[in-house]
């Protein structure tokens, strides 16, 4: 099956971020690493092409399955691709522009869907949000913009005996482990092509080989910009008005007394923040 | 357990100025011969280079310029030119600027760089130039025949907390190579494992110091881009070796750090607290007014000159940049030696590649360069400085009139732990600098503020041969001085639950400084690099 | 008028969110609010009809008994052209994410996600970069929009209807067979514990001193039915597993109260629970860091307050105040 992996870097966990002139974005000048939940969605695409049994073969066969990891980025964001191509993926595809972290997920979703236009794909698998704008909305606008079914927040469990995790990849058709609310959860299945948003936590994250490192440098990419597929801010549906530090929590109330009266007035205050 | 084998013509550890220096002149001068440049791997510990890249830094550019001339105009690189030095005399409570600045401390014609965007931008040449580099790969152990180096192992990934594989096991990578460079900086791991193993040491023991930076974002126009301050004296005692810096960046950032010698008489020396003290100075507090703290960072430098140098070559193997210790103490710059030494490396391989040549003639290519040229005169700078300030400046003085000699020919040094008094002879350990989070920082803090981030469930890196003395007689003899030198707080003493003291680690605290290594009394401990990709984020 | 759109729970009845997303479209104060309902049951229609709405649009068709995109968005698009509101909102629950942008970009609009507070009745808030930084965002003119609030966000404990129960409309929707099949909804013990979907969290730290005190901790998490979680030190030490950690090298949780118990606050903890609505602490150190973005502190041995705190929750909430 051939699986698209849509990624994108995000600043570094606890990067210290500046508002910009602007006052509309941070300021760049932060380390970038690949988006979390898209990694995890880049091991779903991996262990399904691991256990993509092809005629009944044993799994690790000779695999029919392509990985092809596509970024929406500045210049910058062609090293998220070389990890993800370093992991394991067999392509990648560079959607670059400047102005890629001004759009929304509207606009990201365009960019995406003019970028593989004339591709099919089987199965097209992102992280459930960003880390940055948290919309978690592309993958469910790829999907409408492509006319293809959907499921969000999907777990994978830990396979068996050769078939693949959560996510049973048959000729026309796959199986997906939803999460609900309240650890619940639900089996559904659908036709392909279709869209997941991969949720986090789904296993441990793969460590790049030194050997995937040295073939990454060889394996195919494709490189289009924003311009070329006519994707522009102009594009987007929402606007950020306005980006601004939260204003800082201020100490509130110390409670005085004997250690019997202060449990006293903290259990009323616990009730009254969290009416049952 | 089968491991992944690999081979290549020449592995080098360590992204810093002196390994990309090499890979970089070494894959230009095999395209001049049509060779191919893809059996080179450059390994980096780091998630990204640069990530574990530190100095303040104000680069001599003769080195980079051998390199690539063009580098002073490439907005990539955004090297910054030295406006202006001066060096600036600290008491307590009072600064007075030094009407003569010293010769070894103009630097007219000097850039301020940021080390590891430096890295960045020479890390694309390389790549473009066909090297294979490799990030998050950690160099753990050399694979010996005998005497005769044969390769390296690289580090497991996905061990945990246990020492068990977990579900994302990757066993580390055999890679053989005929030629290993060590490039790993100061007290690297693996360097510390060759000299061990062969036995080499340089004519002097190599001595280091200890450099905490912070980046600060001023008010506009506060402190000029390109003004280059140093500072002497407060808050360090006399008998105390080192300085402080100021350097004006861009967009009203400044760098400014203390450098603290690793050689204390005082075990309850802390580098860090030191730094902080630094900020309350007056002067300091005025410059850092209405600012804010954007960065931490802590590194080690070595200090101890041409004759703290050990061999640099052997059967299989060079040793360049920090690692060997190419660093001018009195000029406190070391980047333009790493990077000469990396390229001389390079000539001296691609000569062993093409039978023009061997690796063993690469110390007579570091004594015929300008790199034996700049050390020779102050090789021993440092080492006199061993008796306190004042004895030092006098020693200078007069090896500035002897062409490096002084009064000795090669002046004795210690080994920074072996000065330590036991704590019987001095007096309590003095209390460190409360943090106020505007000004001062604690350590907890500031590592927040380098960007630490380490796989949490991973075996502990710092491998202690017998924590029993660190719990017994450490506490009685030095008061486990490793938990006031590590800039960190990797290392804490706490109560057990028996009320008797015991060390207790924070592994993931780590900043890779190897101060610790260094320092610690009883050489007992011992730095092991942790699992690929940790570390501080010194990029951005 | 801005259209709600309501949501049932798996057990039967109004999800209480749904409550909290129409006191958010009154609080807009942008003309009268409607909401619709698809499927559910009578309890979630007498919930609905009791809430001061204009109008209850109660889609029906039997593909209705069970959740999918598909469905819901065809059926909302119908209603959407039968009520004409000038705006959608709804509770950003898990079924929410799962729709609402496809709604959107069907109807040719946006969803604006998340959302906190609002400016104005065209401006919304919604943080973002995992709660470090907020922004105000609006719709680019002229096209529908969608909005979801973050749950509890908003208070519905004061809303009220004087009058009789609203009016309901029945649509006949008529969505297409479903493209996904939906299996059973099952529960099955996590793996790993989700603690950023917690609504109360009970978080210890090195003022434990001892892991046998952990049972006391247990107890007070019981009591406030809340999920146990820890400072690193204590996950370090191998007291409580690492997936209970909270912090940067943990996880992020934002629930509505968090209670720190013997927690200095270093930063490294700070930056996972800032989030919190509520934040509690108890510590013996007047200086501790936690104070100050604590709500209630609690400068005290905890070895006292903590028992005499979870007698005081286990006693009835009509005892004696302070």
């Amino acid at each position: 099956m051939k699986i698209l992996v849509c990624l994108k870097q995000v600043p570094g966990k606890d990067a210290p971020l500046r508002i910009d002139a602007s006052q509309r974005a941070i300021r760049d000048d932060v380390p970038y690493e690949i988006n979390e939940p898209d990694l995890f969605a880049l091991e779903a695409a991996l262990r399904l092409k691991e256990a993509h049994v092809k005629d009944g073969g044993e799994p690790g066969g000779e695999p029919e399955s392509e990985i092809v990891a596509l970024t929406v980025g500045p210049a910058r964001a062609s090293q998220a691709l070389r990890e993800a191509l370093a992991k394991g993926a067999d392509r990648a595809i560079h959607v670059e522009g400047a102005e890629a972290p001004q759009l929304d997920a509207y606009a990201v979703a365009e960019a995406i869907t003019r970028a593989i236009a004339g591709e099919r794909y089987d199965l097209i698998l992102t992280g459930l949000q960003a880390d940055d704008d948290g919309f978690g909305q592309t993958g469910v606008i790829v999907a409408e913009l492509l006319g293809a079914p959907h499921a969000t927040i999907i777990m994978e469990v830990v396979p068996v005996a050769g078939r693949a995790l959560g996510v049973e990849a048959d000729a026309c058709r796959i199986r997906a482990k939803r999460e609900l609310e309240g650890g619940r959860f639900q089996w559904v299945e659908m036709p392909t092509p279709a869209v997941l948003a991969i949720q986090s936590g789904i296993g441990k994250l793969r460590y790049a080989t030194l050997m995937g490192i040295k073939q990454a440098k060889n394996k195919p990419l494709r490189q289009t910009t924003l311009e070329e597929l006519g994707v522009r801010p102009s594009l987007n549906r929402q606007v950020i008005e306005r980006l601004y530090l939260p204003p800082k929590r201020q100490g509130g109330e110390l409670l005085t007394g004997t250690a019997t009266e202060q449990a006293v007035q903290l259990a009323a205050r616990i009730r009254r923040a969290i009416p049952r | 357990m089968t491991r992944p084998q690999l081979e290549a013509e020449v592995v080098i550890v360590g992204a810093g100025p002196a390994g990309l220096a090499c890979a970089l002149h070494l894959a230009r001068l095999l395209a001049a011969r049509q060779l191919p440049a893809d059996n080179i791997f450059l390994l980096e510990k780091a998630r990204a280079l640069g990530a574990h890249q530190l100095s303040g830094a104000v680069m001599d550019p003769r080195g980079l310029a051998e390199l690539e001339p063009e580098f002073a105009t490439d907005a990539a690189l955004g090297a910054v030119p030295v406006s202006e030095d001066a060096l600036l005399l600290m008491a307590a409570g009072r600064a007075a600027r030094s009407p003569i600045t010293p010769p070894p401390l103009h630097n007219h014609g000097n850039s301020i760089v940021a080390l590891s965007r430096l890295a960045q931008w020479l890390g694309a040449k390389v790549e473009a130039a066909g090297v294979n580099i490799f990030t998050a790969v950690a160099g753990r152990e050399l694979l010996f025949e005998g005497a005769h180096l044969t390769g390296l192992r690289t580090d497991d990934k996905g061990i945990g907390r246990d020492g068990q594989p977990k579900s994302n096991f990757e066993p580390g990578t055999d890679i053989r190579a005929p030629i290993v460079v060590l490039a790993e900086g100061p007290r690297g791991s693996l360097t510390r494992e060759l000299t061990s193993h062969l036995g080499l040491r340089g004519e002097n023991p190599q001595v280091y110091s200890l450099g905490v930076k912070e980046i600060w974002e001023l008010p506009a126009g506060r402190f000029p881009t390109g003004r280059v301050l140093h500072t002497l004296g407060w808050p360090l005692a006399p008998h105390l070796y080192g300085g402080g810096w100021i350097y004006g960046l861009d967009h009203n950032q400044v760098s400014i750090g203390l450098m603290t010698g690793l050689e204390s008489i005082d075990p309850a020396t802390d580098p860090h607290d030191l730094f902080q003290q630094f900020k309350t100075h007056p002067w300091m507090r005025r410059l850092l007014a209405g600012g804010e703290m954007l960065k931490f960072g802590a590194k080690t430098t070595p200090m101890g000159g041409w004759h703290a140098i050990p061999p640099t070559a052997g059967d299989g193997w060079l040793v360049i940049g920090d690692a060997a210790g190419f660093v001018n103490s009195q000029r406190l710059k070391g980047i333009h030696l790493a990077i000469k030494s990396g390229m001389l490396a390079a000539e001296s391989i691609f000569g062993t590649i093409t039978g023009e040549g061997r690796l063993q003639d690469y110390p007579d290519r570091i004594a015929a360069s300008w790199i034996r040229e700049e050390l020779w005169p102050v090789r021993n700078f440092h080492q006199g400085f061993a008796g306190g300030l004042v004895p030092g400046l006098m020693h200078a003085g007069l090896q500035m009139l002897t062409g490096g000699r002084g009064l000795h020919a090669r002046y004795q040094a210690q080994p920074g732990h072996e000065r330590m008094l036991p704590i019987a002879q001095l007096g309590p350990a003095p209390p460190r600098t409360a943090a106020d989070n505007v000004l001062t920082f604690d350590k907890v803090t500031d590592v927040f503020h380098s960007g630490t981030r380490h796989e949490e469930d991973q075996p502990n890196h710092l491998l202690i041969a017998d924590t029993d003395i660190c719990n017994g007689r450490c506490v009685r003899e030095f008061g486990n001085p490793c938990q006031f030198f590590c800039p960190a707080q990797v290392y804490e003493m706490v109560c057990g639950d028996d009320g008797a003291p015991r060390l207790h680690l924070n592994p993931s605290n780590c900043v890779h400084c190897k101060t610790c290594d260094i320092m610690d009394p009883y050489q007992i401990i011992t730095w092991v690099p942790p699992e690929g990709g940790g570390g501080p984020n010194y990029t951005g | 008028m801005i259209l709600v759109i309501a949501e049932t729970k798996a057990s039967g009845g109004l999800n209480p969110a749904s409550l909290e997303a129409v006191a958010a479209a009154q609080q807009l104060g942008a003309g009268p609010v409607g909401a619709v309902l698809l499927g559910g049951d009578a309890s979630a229609v007498a919930a609905l009809t009791a809430s001061p709405i204009e109008r209850l649009y109660h889609g029906q068709h039997p593909s209705l008994a069970t959740y999918s995109p598909d469905v819901w968005v065809q059926a909302l698009v119908q209603i959407y052209e039968q009520a004409q509101p000038t705006l959608i909102l709804l509770a950003h629950t898990y079924q929410a994410r799962d729709f609402a942008p496809q709604l959107a970009t069907r109807l040719g609009g946006a969803l604006i996600s998340d959302v906190t507070g609002m400016k104005s009745s065209t401006v919304f808030i919604r943080p973002m970069y995992q709660g470090k930084l907020a922004a105000e965002v609006s719709f680019r003119p002229d096209i529908p929009g969608v909005v979801t609030v973050q749950i509890g966000a908003f208070n519905h404990a004061s809303l009220r209807r004087d009058a009789a129960p609203a009016p309901v409309t029945v649509v006949n929707v008529t969505p297409d067979a479903p493209r996904l099949q939906a299996g059973e909804i099952f529960t099955e013990a996590k793996q790993a514990i989700d603690l950023s979907q917690a609504p109360v969290i009970v978080a210890v730290g090195r003022g434990i001193k001892d892991p046998k005190n952990l049972d006391m901790a247990r107890q007070l998490a019981d009591a406030m039915g809340a999920e146990l979680a820890a400072s690193r030190p204590i996950c370090d030490n191998g007291w409580l597993p690492m997936d209970r950690q909270v912090g940067s090298s943990g996880q992020t949780v934002a629930p509505k109260l968090y209670l720190a118990v013997g927690i200095s606050g270093a930063i490294q903890h700070l930056v996972g629970m800032r989030g919190a609505r509520t934040v509690v602490a108890i510590n013996k150190d007047p200086d501790a860091p936690i104070f100050e973005i604590a709500d209630y502190g609690v400068v005290g041995d905890l070895f006292e307050v903590v028992p005499a705190l979870i007698a005081a929750l286990q006693s009835p909430p009509g005892a004696p105040p302070d």
